[in-house]
């Protein structure tokens, strides 16, 4: 069904019920994707997906509903039934439909999707480049190349009607490698499909799983950590809820009231960019149609900041940062960054660990999801990595934990590497981060 | 749902690519989540979910597309994408042949009472709002309580090439509370989630009032907790969520998805000792009305009860149609997707360790130092090295025997092969609790659950 045969359903519809201010959120994705294993393809799948969003403002509050079922005799029910919700709401914030901003930056041209062939030839060579590259990797390992597009269309009751294009191409591989005895994974991603990148992703991803084979355990105290700029954006996308305006606002986030203070040390910087060139998907606009704009969240160890929508603004009394967020259409508008950044600091790899002297390099960290918890800042989190020997990389590790408080954490921070690394994501939000020294956090071992 | 004969068509111009198998799944799912925060309903949300998945099985390799688009035209174009692509694998299309389907009607072993749809939303507000407002009432530091109440009415039509026609409506009902205790400017948590495969009689079962105020004791509880020390020591896992220490060190590493393709540490050890005496466990989708409990899996297999390990001694796997070709082995009745959007694979249903020969007096007693694990948050596993790891959202130490002071903010980490054989004495209090399971085929409802048990050594991770 063509978009523009329902927005014209649902527009008629919203008038029918004499909704005077309302909004349409669609979004549309289609994938493909093809699977390597043991020397052929294993599988290969497709996909397109879809839905509506409909919210309108009655007797000033907000009513959602959404619905994938396409059909343009099921707009009126839509429309109902976020009437209805409206309704039964209870939030005395003010609700919002926005009238668009004075300007919006010009999206750049999305590239094409690739073609199933093309998919299947990378994942056969990427899994092929993985085997080569050491006698080690088992032939349970597999790789997944994947292509992606997404195209959202906001309009709404003010006339605004913004439009959005992006396309994500890539690759996956998880390599598994030892022996009977021992075996060790890796998994990683590559932003392109183009050979050189392939094997480049293959051949770091094994050196990645083999340089842990062997790893012993850890006796439990207190260690000086260097966090890889992997598990430190990790760290910081598990407590990004705590700068969300909104949790601050209802009682769910530590830094109510901090705005103006000192909350990390003094070498933390942290951004927020919609255009960020490390970036791969941007949007000009965000979940309310505000025109998305970059700004520093924590300067200097100051928080200047949280991140605001419209609703949480009005509250507040400041002007919105652009960042609502939809994680589907179907999603209620919240708050999320873009891509949010520690920024570099000033040493190069080897100096941050020599800085650290002794102390874990920590490569790998898993289970954020339960072992995190934003509204304390408490974590303690299994992790896996490399002792640090006179300030140079020694033998792997494996099996312990580093627990401490996320709000500690960035105080302590003692130092920053120069090089930002950004993670893959299939949303408008990412996170980046340059390798991270905190000393003296407490590890839990033998 | 969808017209027989249209889907036999559908089915056909799968196979004319060369499958030697072929399978719809049609999905329409109704989601509706209520939020209240401070004593107000904050979000009231319903989503329709609508879409059609096809697959196709070529010797061991397969092939998926879905589509939202379900009219027979949609239906046709998905169904020439996996026959087309498919035809690559086989080399040579097929000669058309008629697909017969055969309707089956498996008896519903989950009813239902009150359909929690959305003329009871009025209901379900005032359900929610006694939660909250009874966690928030339990003591003046509670500083926040927000909390959800969600139901989801699933209705599925599989149907495949073996003839296979039918239908189920999975229909569940969940109420979470989290509540927030404050002072001195730090935040504890604490939170409570049964839920069910029921409609709004799950409420009977569980009185909202008690699940408010557990959430908000738990958080009190966390205020005057100091850190959990850190380092390997005895462990007493309590029933309920606990058997989230099974599903992680173990469950996901018994599921075929990682089995067959030799990425589990348990691949090939079937008849093998890999737990200790006192460990039975079982993946049970029959339950009548249990969290993860089916009348069939997500292709049209009866669920079934499979002891996984009896005694130590490892007796099965859990599998899937597509694995268990690979693993030369029937399906188990454990093939399960979040939805059209996603392949189906072996998943966990309602999986436990059974109760065993221990008095739970006698396994706190036997501890001289370590800790008392009451409730235990969701956690996450490596099947392939068997590393896992999962958190503690309420502890206690134990000194001579007795149970002392609570701590907070630790985890439990270990390895599967090693922690099984660890689990040295087995209460008599088996219960369960509800989680959703994240993998590949995306998030699913599931049951864990044990009596409590004793890990002789596990690394707590504390400070």
């Amino acid at each position: 069904m063509e978009f523009n045969v329902l927005k014209k359903a649902l527009i008629d519809a919203a008038e029918a019920a004499s909704v005077k201010e309302y909004e349409i959120y669609y979004m549309e994705t289609a994938e493909s994707s093809a699977t390597g294993f043991r020397g052929e393809l294993k599988g290969m799948s497709s996909s397109r997906s879809g839905g509506i969003c409909f919210r309108c403002i009655v007797d000033g509050r907000m009513g959602y509903a959404s619905t994938e079922l396409l059909e343009e005799g099921e707009m009126a029910e839509l429309v109902s039934r976020a009437v209805t919700a409206a309704s039964m709401i209870e939030n005395d914030d003010r609700a919002f439909i926005w009238g668009g901003s004075p300007a919006y930056r010009t999206p750049e041209t999305a590239p094409e999707m690739v073609d199933v062939n093309t998919l299947s030839t990378a994942a056969l060579s990427l899994l092929d480049c993985a085997m080569q590259a050491d006698t080690r990797v088992t032939d349970s390992s597999e790789s997944t190349a994947i292509t992606e597009e997404t195209t959202i269309h906001l309009v709404n009751s003010t006339g605004l009607s913004l439009s959005n294009h992006i396309s994500v191409t890539g690759a996956v591989v998880e390599v598994i490698v030892g022996d009977d005895e021992e075996k060790q994974v890796a998994y990683d991603i590559a932003k392109s499909l183009d050979e050189e990148s392939l094997r480049t992703l293959a051949a770091k991803t094994v050196e990645e799983a083999c340089a842990m084979l062997g790893a012993g355990e850890v006796e439990t105290g207190k260690y000086n950590i260097v966090f890889s700029p992997k598990q430190a954006r990790n760290i910081l996308s598990t407590f990004s809820p705590v700068f969300s305006s909104k949790n601050a606002q209802q009682g769910l986030s530590l830094l109510a009231g901090k705005e103006g203070e000192v909350i990390a040390a003094p070498c933390v910087t942290v951004s927020d960019d919609p255009a960020s060139p490390l970036a791969i998907a941007h949007t000009h606009f965000d979940a309310e149609g505000v025109a998305a704009v970059r700004k520093n969240v924590i300067e200097g160890g100051v928080l200047k900041t949280l991140l605001y929508n419209l609703s949480t603004a009005e509250k507040a009394g400041v002007e919105t940062t652009a960042n609502a967020s939809k994680g589907s259409y179907a999603s209620p508008v919240g708050i999320s960054p873009y891509c949010f950044c520690i920024e570099a600091g000033e040493l190069s790899f080897e100096q941050l660990l020599a800085r650290a002297g002794e102390g874990i390099y920590v490569t790998e960290m898993k289970g954020f999801h339960a072992g995190a918890d934003p509204v304390t800042g408490d974590f303690s989190i299994e992790c896996a990595g490399f002792r640090i020997e006179n300030g140079k990389i020694g033998a792997p590790l494996k099996s312990f934990t580093v627990a401490g408080n996320f709000f500690g954490w960035l105080k302590e921070i003692e130092a920053l590497s120069d090089e930002v690394e950004v993670g893959f994501s299939g949303g408008f939000t990412c996170f980046g981060a340059p390798a991270v020294f905190v000393p003296g956090m407490s590890v839990a071992g033998k | 749902m969808l017209n027989q004969s249209l889907v036999a068509e559908v089915l056909g111009r799968v196979m004319r690519g060369g499958a030697d198998f072929a399978e719809l799944y049609l999905e329409r799912t109704k989601n509706h989540v209520i939020e209240c925060v401070g004593g107000k309903i904050e979000r009231i949300d319903s989503n329709l979910l609508s879409g059609v998945g096809i697959r196709a099985f070529c010797g061991l390799r397969s092939v998926s597309a879905s589509t939202t688009d379900i009219s027979r035209t949609g239906l046709m174009a998905c169904a020439a994408q996996v026959g087309d692509a498919v035809a690559q694998f086989a080399g040579s299309s097929a000669a058309p042949s008629d697909i017969h389907l055969t309707e089956r009607r498996f008896g519903d072993i989950h009813p239902v009472v009150i359909v929690p749809g959305d003329g009871q939303t009025g209901r379900k507000i005032d359900l929610l709002r006694t939660g909250c407002v009874a966690a928030r009432d339990y003591d003046g530091r509670i500083a926040q309580v927000k909390g959800t109440l969600l139901d989801v009415d699933h209705q599925i039509l599989i149907a495949n090439s073996d003839g296979l026609f039918c239908e189920d409506r999975q229909i569940r009902t969940r109420m979470a509370v989290a509540a927030v205790a404050a002072k001195d400017g730090e935040n504890q948590s604490g939170s409570c989630s049964p839920g069910r495969r029921m409609g709004l009689e799950v409420f009977d079962l569980f009185d909202p009032v008690e699940i408010g105020r557990h959430a908000a004791a738990q958080a009190i509880t966390n205020l005057s907790a100091g850190y959990c020390p850190a380092g390997q020591m005895p462990v007493a896992i309590e029933n309920g969520f606990g058997g989230v220490i099974f599903h992680e060190a173990c469950g996901h590493s018994l599921e075929a998805t990682s089995v067959a393709v030799g990425a589990s540490q348990f691949a090939g050890k079937l008849g093998q000792k890999i737990a200790g005496d006192k460990v039975t466990a079982i993946d049970d989708g029959t339950i009548p009305n249990g969290w993860g409990s089916i009348n069939i899996d997500d292709e049209g297999t009866p669920a079934q009860r499979n002891v996984l390990i009896e005694n130590g001694v490892l007796k099965s796997y859990m599998i899937d149609k597509l694995n268990g070709r690979r693993m030369g082995m029937a399906s188990t009745g454990n093939a399960r997707r979040q939805g059209y959007l996603y392949e189906p694979t072996s998943r966990m249903t309602n999986t436990y360790i059974d109760n065993g020969p221990d008095r739970n007096e006698d396994i706190i007693a036997s501890i001289e130092y370590g800790l008392y694990a009451k409730e235990m948050g969701g956690g996450s596993v490596n099947p392939a090295t068997g590393a896992f790891n999962f958190a503690v959202r309420e502890g206690y130490i134990i000194r001579n025997g007795k149970i002392c002071e609570p701590v907070r903010g630790a985890s439990l980490i270990g390895t599967g092969s090693e922690i099984l054989q660890n689990i040295d004495m087995v209460g008599q209090n088996l219960d369960r609790g509800q989680g959703m399971c994240g993998s590949s085929s995306g998030s699913i409802p599931t049951d864990v659950g044990q009596p409590l048990i004793r890990v002789s050594r596990i690394t707590v991770g504390g400070r």
